[in-house]
């Protein structure tokens, strides 16, 4: 075990201000700006820079109540779009353009930066010919499109790794899923209630159209499109209380540290398990356990070619591989999974624990440790 | 697999902690010794959502139902933060307002209370026929927010808590 000197130290880097007069209940990160987007209860969300620290814009005007939750549209370029996600029981789509966060393509032609000026035509920049005129509307986030549908509290909204479909969740006890079909044309494609309490958290697994959601009633179910129809296709039972969140493994899995060279095998045998089951799923819950799911990968079954019946079942195999150190005092939260493997929480007790997964020295699985970084947390963070 | 080790030295300094000067600036971040009287006297003047009586008089609150524990026990003076427990005792055991009470203690603790405490409001074992449910709508960060937001239980609320002293909602 390392030696308390040893852990690295989580420092305070910043903060963003000004900030909401009440409750921010969640903040994301822009896919690949240095953006946040802070919502709250407000009724508004904040976008600030990650490079000043400061506040950017305001979006104001489209909800009715707390603004629960948002999230970034991937695989845009030239434009950010966010969905949001309020207690009014509606989701909004917002648009804009990038153009204002990047130097002006005025500047980049006028000036002597021609690296600079080359990157700018070729990422299309100087291809707006209306960039000037639009300047000033260039600071304005744009109300697209309001999603109506559920009946109450939206708790969550997420972005298909592709960006085509939007997962959202609601006290109402449902999930639904929303194709973008057009410009700012959205239709439902699935309306699913199988869960017996409210809906807190849905997430994407990060490369197949598979969808995570975790629940008041204790569960975390898993959904997929099955011929035209979607539906339920695992269940994960474990958690003794609200399961709050849900995060997935990135589709690299990242232990840190080396094996020791009699746990070679050992080590390229979790490999190939973890190849052929896919990223991970992580839960976290009001029981203050955060869980490890690991699919079970299906055997292969011969079967006739020419058989036209679909022996297969979109039933999924999910197991529970582990827990997470115990660390919080309070229900937790919220999870993440970084794209360098490792892991942080946050609860009620207002502390963020880091968790890194490592090898372990005498055989067997891989190990984590954790680092600690504490907060005088106010209320519910996220 | 994942484990781990917790030192308390890793911490770093806490906001709230007096020790820590930027914070002491802030009156309210220094430490004040609350005690379970304290609490007491804050709840026993919320009145009942049916009845002009308080839930002092009731005993729906009682004095030896109040629990003050600090949150981290481990950490001792390095974390000042506190767990406040209250069972509340519905005068009925199908009581169907056992919810609206339970809230409006919350409510009044949140608003009279520093941050530092971490409020648990709960039904007393035995005392209530679905106390579980009750408990966990009581626990839930969400549901209490919407719940504050919604109109027609925050006049409720605010008539419940009219005779607290800056029971303002």
């Amino acid at each position: 075990m390392p030696s308390a000197s040893s852990l690295p130290q989580v420092s305070h880097l910043a903060t963003l201000e000004p900030s909401s007069p009440s409750r921010a209940w969640l903040t994301a990160a822009h896919p690949t700006l240095p953006l946040l987007a802070t919502c709250s209860s407000d009724k508004t969300v904040r976008i600030y820079s990650l490079t000043s620290f400061t506040l950017l814009s305001t979006i104001t005007g489209g909800h009715k109540r707390s603004i629960r939750t948002c999230a970034w549209k991937p695989n845009l370029k030239g434009e950010s779009v966010l969905a949001t996600g309020s207690f009014d029981a509606s989701v909004g789509i917002w648009r804009r353009y990038d153009n204002d966060m990047n130097p002006k393509p005025k500047d980049v032609l006028s000036g002597l930066d021609f690296d600079a000026r080359d990157k700018a035509i070729a990422s299309g920049q100087m291809g707006d010919e209306h960039a000037e005129e639009d300047e000033e509307d260039d600071d304005e986030w744009r109300f697209a499109i309001v999603l109506d549908g559920h009946e109450s509290e939206v708790k969550s909204v997420a972005w298909s790794s592709g960006g085509n479909l939007l997962a959202t969740c609601s006290r109402d006890k449902s999930v639904w899923i929303w194709e973008e079909v057009g410009d700012d044309d959205y239709e439902t494609i699935a309306v699913m209630q199988e869960h017996e309490g409210d809906v807190k958290c849905v997430a994407w697994h990060p490369e197949e159209e598979l969808l995570a959601s975790a629940s008041y009633d204790d569960d975390v179910r898993l959904w997929r499109e099955d011929v035209d129809d979607w539906g339920c296709c695992g269940v994960l039972r474990g958690h003794g209380s609200t399961v709050w969140c849900v995060g997935w493994e990135g589709v690299v899995p990242r232990v840190l540290g080396n094996v020791e060279d009699g746990q070679k095998d050992t080590k390229e045998r979790w490999v190939k398990r973890r190849e052929a089951s896919g990223p991970r799923l992580m839960s976290c819950s009001d029981d203050l356990s955060i869980r490890v799911w690991r699919r079970r990968p299906k055997e292969k079954v011969q079967q006739s070619r020419l058989s036209i019946i679909r022996s297969g079942t979109s039933e999924e195999d999910w197991v529970e591989e582990g827990q997470l150190p115990k660390a919080h005092s309070r229900p937790i939260y919220a999870i993440a999974w970084s794209k360098s493997g490792r892991v942080v929480s946050t609860g009620g007790d207002g502390a963020v624990v880091i968790y890194e997964e490592r090898w372990k020295k005498a055989g067997g699985n891989a190990e984590s440790k954790v680092t600690e970084a504490h907060e005088g947390g106010m209320g519910g963070a996220e | 697999l994942f484990s781990s080790i917790v030192p308390p030295s890793a911490y770093l300094p806490d906001p709230f902690s007096p020790s820590s000067s930027s914070a002491s600036d802030q009156d309210d971040a220094d430490i004040e010794p609350i005690d379970e009287q304290e609490i007491y006297d804050l709840i026993s003047p919320i009145s009942d959502p049916e009845h002009p009586l308080t839930l002092g008089s009731l005993s729906v609150v009682n004095l030896p139902d109040i629990f003050l524990t600090p949150t981290f026990p481990e950490r001792g003076s390095l974390s000042p933060l506190t767990t406040l427990t209250v069972l509340v005792t519905p005068t009925i055991t199908h009581c169907s307002l056992a919810t609206v009470i339970g809230l409006g203690v919350r409510v009044r603790l949140e608003q009279a209370l520093p941050p530092r405490f971490r409020v648990d409001v709960r039904i007393k074992e035995g005392t209530h026929s679905t106390a579980e449910q009750v408990n966990r709508q009581l626990g839930d960060k969400e549901r209490v927010a919407a719940a504050l937001e919604n109109g027609t239980l925050m006049g409720v609320l605010r008539k419940m808590l009219e005779g607290c002293e800056s029971g303002a909602v």
